[in-house]
Formats: C-alpha cells, sequence, structure tokens
C-alpha cells in the first residue's frame, strides 16, 4: 500500500450530500429562469416512415404558443453522424418529429396535439433478424448490418486451437435491452442571449455537449456556454445533445429560455438502453483443462441510431479475448439497426452481456471436465504476465486498456487474490445445505461465481488546474462531470492528500465550461484514474511551487521543507504561514494535462463474484440468501463510497438478470413497458446482503495506485446468478431475464 | 382554464392560491413555489421521487391535485433543517454515504419520518416496508437502510 496515507483511503462524506439531504442541490430541472418557456416534443407513432408534410397552423394559433420547429423548417446540422437535429424521416415510436415552446407546460402539450403530419409508412424491423433479412427496408444509407460486417478481433488462430482440443464446448445466449432508467429525466434549459448560448442540461460531458451543440447549430465554440448542475445519474447515458438542441433552436425562435423536460416514457424510449445480444460461445480444451481456444460471436441490437454502439460492440468481446489465458482467440461482434429505440452506453457497455456467456460456458467447461469451476479459473486465469503472443503496437506507444495482442504485461491484476478471498467469505466448496435449514421443501440451494476484467481507467486527455488565491484557500477546477458516483469527492481527497489540507478546505470549480478547462465525458470508469492523476500532477507542482517560494522567505533549502496544513515547515523547525506567504508571493496556480495510459503495461480492473441462492421450484422465485463481490480495483481511495457504489452496482443489475426488458410490440413498433410499473426495477424489498472485499493491490500507474471501479460491479450479478441456480436445480438459463415463467418452464423441461 | 381559489398549509405558512385545476401538488410546490428539493421523477406515482408529507403522510405529490388540498398540511423537505441544523435523519444520510446522485434522496427522507415518530423499535424488514414505494436508481439500497436504521437508533438514545 502506499505510504502516508491520509485523505487517500479514509472515508470523509460525499461532498454534496450535505445539500443533497436538504433539498437544495440544484438538478437541470430545477432550475427557473423570468419569462422561461416550456416545450414538448411530437414524437412519432411509426416505427418507420418518411414525414410528408406537417400542418402546425392550429398549434401556432394557440394563444401562449410561441415557437413551433419542424423538420421541414429547422437548421440542417447533425446531433450525431447519423441524428439530424429533426429529420424528415422516422426510426422508431417515439423518434422526435416536431417541437413546441410555449408558456405553460400544458398549453404546450395541447400544442403537440394539434400539429397535423402526413406519413408514408415504411415497413420495419423491430429484431435484428428481421433488419438482417434481404427483404429488409434499409433504416439508414448504408444498409442494417452497421459497416456491412462485423467488427473480429483475434488472436492466434482458432482452427489451430480447436484442432488441438480434446473437448468442444458451446453455447447461446442471449441478453436483453433493459433501461438504465435514471430517476431524472433528461432535461435541458437554453437561453439565447442574441450573441450567446447557455445550456443548463443533465450532462455527463459539458465540455463534449459544447462543441456538439456549436456543430448542430453553427456556432462558435465560444459563443456556447455549457452548465452541467447535479445529475439526477445517467449509468452511462446523458452526453447525446438532441435535447439541447431543439431547446436552443426554439429559444432563438421564441427570444427567450426555454426548458425541455422529458417525461418518463420519453425518458425510455428517447434515452439510451443498453443493447439486447445474442451470443454464441465455443470453448476448446484440453483433458487436463488447459484452453486451447475461444471463440465468442455476438449480434447486437443498436435500434433506431448508432450512438456509442461500436464501443459496445467492442467491450463486449473483451472477456473472450482476454480473461483467460490461451492462444488462440476470436471475437465478431455485428451491431444491427432496428426500429426500435436507440441503444446505448449503459454501465460496462457490452461487458455483461459477453462476460454472461462466457462465465457460463467456463462453468459448462469445468462440469464437462470434472473440475470444480473455481479450480477451473484458477487454473485458467490471466495472469500478471498477460496473454501469450506477440505484442504488435509499437514499445513506445501507449498500450489500448482493452487489446487483443499478447505479450503485454498487467501494470497489476489481483483476479487470484479475488478469487480466493470472495471463496473464503462464501465458505467455496463447504456443503451448502449445511448452511441454512429449509422451512420449505419446494426451496433448493446453490452456489455459484463468476469472474471479470474491465478496462482500468485510462481515458481521454485530462486536464486540472489548482490555485493557491489570495485568501490563503485552494480551488481545485476540472471539467469533470460528477454524475453522482463521487468524483468530486474523491478528486478533492486526491488533492488534499498532496496539499496536506482538509478535503473540504479546497474549494471545487466544476460543471461549467466557461470556467473550467476542457475534459473528457465522465465515461469508462476513467475519472478517478485520469482526472485523478491530472489533478494529482497540478497539485504535486502546486506544493513544489508553495515550497520554492517559502525556501525564498524562510532563506532555506527547499529540500528542508515540508507543506503541512496551515504552513511550511521546515527540518530546523522554521514555519511560515500559508497566508503570511499568500501575502507575500500572491495568488499560485498550477496546471497539468494527463495522457493516462501506459506504453508497458495493459491496465485493468479485475474481480471475482460468488453467491449463495434458494430456488423455490413450485413458484420460480429465486432468492439470494448471500452474495460477495471480491474486486480488485487498485488502492481504494474513498472505501465507504467504493462499497456503497459496488453495492449499488450489483443491485442494479439484479435487474438485468431477473426483472428488466424493453420490449417491443412486433406488430406496431411500439415499447409495451416504458414505465417503471411494467419494467419493474429492484426496489430496497429486493435489496440482498452484499458482502464488498477489495484487494489488497496497489496499481503502480494510476493515482496512489488506484484503478477503475464504477462500472466493473455491473458484469458478474448475472453469470454468477445464472451458475448458482443451475448448481441449485441443475437447469442452465440462457435467456435473461430469468423470470419465474422462465425458470419454471426450463425445471419442468429438464431432463431427468 | 378552469381555477379554483384553495387555502392550506406549506411549511407551516398557511396560503391562499388562485389555482389552475389542471395542477399536481408536484407542479404548484416546483413550478409556483419553486420548491425544488422535491423531485419529479415519473408524474405515475411509480417511483416515490417526489414524496411529501400531506396531514403528515408520505404521498407522491404527482399524484394529488391541487384542487384537493384544500385545508391541509403539506410538509417538505425543505422544512426538516433551519439554520443549518440539520434533521436527525438528514444527519444520518450524510453520515451513512446513503445516497450517490441524491435524485431520489429527499423522497427516501419524506417516506421515512413516519417511522421516526414511532416509538417502538423498528426492524430493518420494517424500513424496507416503509421504503418500498421509493425507487434508487443507483441502487444505494445498502446505504439508505444504514442511514435510517441509524437515525431510528439515535431516537431511543436523543
Amino acid at each position: 500500500m502506499p505510504e502516508n496515507l491520509g485523505w487517500v483511503g479514509s472515508s470523509p462524506p460525499r461532498r454534496d450530500l450535505g445539500d443533497k439531504v436538504t433539498g437544495k442541490a440544484e438538478y437541470a430541472a430545477d432550475i427557473g429562469l423570468d419569462g422561461m418557456l416550456y416545450a414538448k416534443v411530437l414524437r412519432s407513432p411509426h416505427p418507420h416512415a418518411r414525414i410528408l408534410s406537417v400542418d402546425t397552423f392550429e398549434a401556432g394559433k394557440l394563444a401562449g404558443v410561441k415557437a413551433i420547429v419542424t423538420p421541414f423548417d429547422v437548421p440542417d446540422g447533425r446531433v450525431a453522424p447519423d441524428v439530424a437535429i429533426l429529420d424528415q424521416k422516422v426510426r422508431f415510436v417515439g423518434d422526435e418529429v416536431a417541437v413546441v415552446a410555449a408558456d405553460n407546460p400544458f398549453t404546450a402539450d395541447l400544442a403537440v396535439k394539434l400539429i397535423e403530419v402526413s406519413y408514408e409508412i415504411l415497413s420495419f424491423s423491430s429484431t435484428t433478424d428481421e433488419a438482417l433479412a434481404d427483404s429488409a427496408e434499409p433504416i439508414h444509407e448504408g444498409g442494417n448490418l452497421i459497416n456491412n460486417a462485423p467488427l473480429i478481433e483475434q488472436r492466434g488462430n482458432i482452427d489451430e486451437g480447436f484442432g488441438e482440443a480434446d473437448l468442444i464446448v458451446e453455447e447461446s445466449f442471449t441478453t436483453p435491452a433493459h433501461s438504465p432508467a435514471p430517476l431524472e429525466p433528461r432535461t435541458a434549459l437554453a437561453r439565447w442571449d442574441g450573441s450567446k448560448l447557455t445550456v443548463w442540461k443533465s450532462s455527463r460531458g459539458i465540455h463534449a455537449d459544447k462543441i456538439a451543440l456549436s456543430q448542430a447549430l453553427g456556432l462558435s465554440t465560444e459563443s456556447v456556454r455549457v452548465i452541467g448542475p447535479h445529475m439526477g445519474a445517467g449509468y452511462g447515458g446523458k452526453d447525446e445533445s438532441r435535447t439541447a438542441v431543439l431547446a436552443s433552436i426554439l429559444s432563438m425562435r421564441a427570444q427567450a429560455p426555454v426548458r425541455l423536460e422529458l417525461s418518463r416514457e420519453e425518458e425510455f424510449v428517447a434515452g439510451r438502453r443498453r443493447h439486447s445480444t445474442q451470443t454464441t460461445l465455443r470453448m476448446g480444451l484440453k483433458k487436463d483443462g488447459e484452453i486451447t481456444a475461444i471463440h465468442a460471436k455476438t449480434v447486437m441490437d443498436t435500434g433506431a441510431y448508432l450512438s456509442s454502439g461500436p464501443g459496445v460492440a467492442r467491450r463486449a468481446g473483451q472477456g473472450a479475448l482476454y480473461l483467460y489465458r490461451c492462444p488462440n482467440v476470436r471475437y465478431e461482434g455485428s451491431l444491427v439497426y432496428t426500429n426500435t429505440p436507440t441503444a446505448g452506453s449503459y454501465r460496462a457497455l457490452g461487458a455483461p452481456q459477453g462476460h454472461y456467456a462466457l462465465e457460463c460456458v467456463a462453468d459448462l467447461a469445468a462440469e464437462s471436465l470434472g473440475i470444480d469451476p473455481l479450480e477451473f479459473r484458477r487454473k485458467n486465469h490471466v495472469g500478471l504476465e498477460g496473454q501469450p503472443g506477440e505484442r504488435i503496437t509499437p514499445v513506445t506507444e501507449i498500450v489500448d486498456t482493452q487489446p487483443s495482442e499478447g505479450g503485454i504485461p498487467f501494470s497489476s491484476n489481483g483476479l487470484s487474490e479475488c478469487l480466493a478471498l470472495g471463496a473464503e467469505r462464501i465458505g467455496w466448496g463447504k456443503p451448502v445445505d449445511g448452511i441454512h435449514k429449509s422451512s420449505s421443501k419446494s426451496i433448493k440451494r446453490g452456489r455459484g461465481m463468476s469472474m471479470f476484467l474491465y478496462r482500468g481507467g485510462p481515458g481521454g486527455k485530462a486536464h486540472a488546474s489548482i490555485t493557491l488565491t489570495e485568501d490563503s484557500s485552494y480551488s481545485l477546477a476540472t471539467g469533470v462531470m460528477d454524475v453522482g458516483e463521487g468524483s468530486a469527492t474523491v478528486l478533492s481527497q486526491i488533492a488534499s492528500q498532496v496539499l496536506s489540507t482538509p478535503y473540504d478546505s479546497i474549494d471545487l470549480v466544476m460543471g461549467d465550461t466557461d470556467i473550467t478547462p476542457e475534459a473528457s465525458i465522465t465515461a469508462g470508469s476513467s475519472v478517478t484514474f485520469s482526472s485523478g492523476l491530472a489533478v494529482k500532477r497540478a497539485a504535486e507542482i502546486l506544493r513544489d511551487k508553495i515550497l520554492n517560494q517559502a525556501a525564498q522567505f524562510l532563506g532555506d533549502c527547499q529540500h528542508a521543507l515540508k507543506l503541512r496544513g496551515s504552513g511550511v515547515k521546515s527540518d530546523s523547525g522554521a514555519f511560515i504561514s500559508i497566508c503570511d506567504l499568500v501575502e507575500h508571493s500572491g495568488a499560485i496556480n498550477a496546471e497539468a494535462t494527463i495522457v493516462p495510459g501506459s506504453s508497458d503495461y495493459v491496465i485493468n480492473s479485475f474481480g471475482a463474484h460468488f453467491v449463495e441462492v434458494e430456488v423455490d421450484v413450485e413458484t420460480g422465485k429465486v432468492n439470494i440468501s448471500r452474495y460477495v463481490a471480491a474486486h480488485d480495483a487498485g488502492t481504494i481511495i474513498n472505501p465507504k463510497m467504493a462499497e456503497n457504489q459496488v453495492r449499488g452496482g450489483v443491485s442494479q443489475m439484479m435487474g438485468f438478470t431477473f426483472l428488466e426488458d424493453m420490449e417491443t410490440d412486433p406488430n406496431t413498433g411500439i415499447v409495451v413497458n416504458s414505465n417503471f410499473l411494467d419494467h419493474k426495477s429492484p426496489t430496497i424489498l429486493d435489496f440482498p446482503d452484499i458482502d464488498v472485499i477489495f484487494a489488497d493491490i496497489n496499481d503502480p500507474i494510476g493515482p496512489f495506485g488506484a484503478k477503475s471501479l464504477g462500472e466493473p460491479p455491473c458484469i458478474g450479478p448475472a453469470p454468477t446468478i445464472t451458475n448458482a441456480i443451475y448448481d441449485a436445480v441443475g437447469v442452465r438459463i440462457t435467456d435473461l431475464p430469468i423470470t419465474p415463467h422462465r425458470l419454471l418452464a426450463a425445471i419442468k423441461n429438464r431432463k431427468v | 382554464m378552469a381555477t379554483i381559489e384553495i387555502t392550506f398549509t406549506l411549511n407551516g405558512t398557511e396560503h391562499c392560491i388562485e389555482a389552475d385545476t389542471r395542477w399536481t401538488l408536484l407542479y404548484l410546490l416546483r413550478e409556483e413555489f419553486g420548491l425544488t428539493g422535491t423531485k419529479r421523477g415519473c408524474d405515475m406515482g411509480e417511483c416515490g421521487t417526489c414524496t411529501v408529507l400531506l396531514d403528515g403522510l408520505p404521498v407522491n405529490a404527482c399524484q394529488v391535485l391541487v384542487a384537493s388540498i384544500s385545508a391541509c398540511r403539506v410538509t417538505t423537505i425543505e422544512s426538516l433543517s433551519s439554520d443549518g441544523n440539520l434533521h436527525p435523519l438528514q444527519v444520518a444520510f450524510l453520515e451513512n454515504d446513503g445516497g450517490q446522485c441524491g435524485f431520489c434522496t429527499p423522497g427516501f427522507i419524506m417516506s421515512a419520518i413516519p417511522l421516526m415518530e414511532m416509538d417502538t423499535p423498528i426492524t430493518r424488514d420494517q424500513i424496507s416496508e416503509a421504503l418500498g414505494g421509493n425507487l434508487c436508481r443507483c441502487n444505494a439500497y445498502g446505504a439508505i437502510l444504514d442511514s435510517v436504521n441509524a437515525a431510528l437508533d439515535e431516537r431511543f438514545h436523543a
């Protein structure tokens, strides 16, 4: 562990929680401006159609309607490569057709209903199978299979690998398109004052939003300011800009501030959901358990627009390519447009889908070999040395955090620690029936496990600026957003560790593009690692500048000085307070820019999850009696927040495992459950006992040894639970979610 | 647009207002009174994010028409603390990391208030029952349970 742990490794309260518990914390929809108008969107009732005409005459006559925008009078900018601001073609039920601003939301709602649209109906595809058929209507130019080919990543030669195998196991799996359903619906408030556009929006990347808005609207970046208030979470979403662009155009036309706040149903269909997948995974094995080849093929439904689909398709393959030591691997990921709501990034992107197939097949392999599932993983998991094979990336270049090539070691790898710690905690190998007394004969018990890897934190370029101000306080400016995960607190802790000052004495400047340095979006579990490195570096530069000033003042050598709380002390006992120093020096600023990553190592986070389940074979209900999540996220900066994040991620994915699936009616293209009653999410009543363990790993590259943690907890639950259900009742569910109906049917059809 | 005159008590102060009959209590609080601590999550009574107390009992403000609150007492999150003095539930949520993004936090705290007024020991299962109508999509349920439990324990020690 790193020496001199102080703020790093302690659990001071989340910095913004005081405002959150009192209701003072402002989210985008909490901001009101004088003369503000309310906007509503007219959405397509058809899954696929050309818009022939839009008649706004009746709507425009309504008292209080101030502006209407249609596809026939909208600027021709784009909000994404395949998304127009408003298009003359609609691609799913819920796609934007027109938008209205009025002086109250009721009038805006009424006006939307008075707009008459004439459509030319096109045939539509509600599934990837339909969209890939020769007869399918193309949803975008270029066809429904993105790039007309699957993404292919490989190492070695799988034909040779399967040729060497004594045994091949194979299974196919499907996973649902569930919604992250953040409680805060997407909201944007735009104010155009004639020369400058200010947008307050639910955002996980204000600087990216600023660029997207300026490009879509043809404005200079200097004339766009994006303010990100508190975020009612996104779990991967809320980096798209269509809502904000529409509010901005309305504000320009109406000459008044405009708020566009989505409804719950709109949040479901116009937000971003997880890609549904069909995956087939084959594994070749020697009799002694050695893996000779792995081949995974995935087809993913990206819905009406691409969003972050290519990144998701790539990440879905990483488990198959890299979790098990194997010379011959191949992943094929096909991404397909359909006339359904857009899929995008949802916490851990494709990793939960890919690991679900991989880790269920690993259990199948272990069973076929007659080896314990834990033993199989102990024998075969990738080690610190990385994968066999030759490095392709030039030695001077930064290594990708999700490579397919071999020959590159990991910076740190806590898989074996996670397997050992988790197995010990759950009591792996001890009789499961001996632990709980059964109250009913219909209850069957079982244990399951799985393991995973994930990108370890290097993201885009990161900047930080820290100032010792003239009033002797510290001010930290960073352009990343705290989307509810707690990065504001963690970055404060990192700065305070270097500057030896209380974490809440650092004034945070975040969430406003006019006063923060450029930053990447909060994505890929990268903020603690990437922005953390930038903050640490900037704090170190500032500390050295302070010590240099103090050395001049005290006439002492800088090396003999230490920054301690309210001042600088020398070994000889001399002291100057920060106040006196600033009076002498004026404000001192330090900035740092980091291109995070390593040219020597693959940087990944790891973990292993274990569970005990009780399956009621009469009702199909599964009870989680114990869950153990063991993680290698390097040094944990704030253990209490980290534990909360892991338990939350596990519980969130109980929805993916048991409950959630946004279902599209194949006859109409309508999503039939775009509300919390029918797309049920876990409640506090479902929350199981979750034990969190952090392996004692100190990464040599990350700030104070830290790696990524935000998304990894979401990878383990589905395969872990599926494997435990198999252990309990002898059926392997290969289609999520595991509803009581599905589980009962499988038990009924079980081979006796 | 039809209007109706309504007299009610909001956070201890009586108000007489001319209300649009389409207004929900949630709309009234947020858009007319600027009390935005009460959040809007679904407008359908499914998420509990807009929980306030109506005559002391938790309700989804999105499911209450303003026309129906005549002579009622409405209590929102804003009234729980004054001059920086937090309610014991607020202190417990702060100390136990009882929220992540914080959007559901006011609703959870309002739903937990009736538990604080009971003078009997309360189990974790009973806490879950009381909070079962509030969603937290960060799933910070463990920390929320710890927070309410801590506040309830404190009740007997205070």
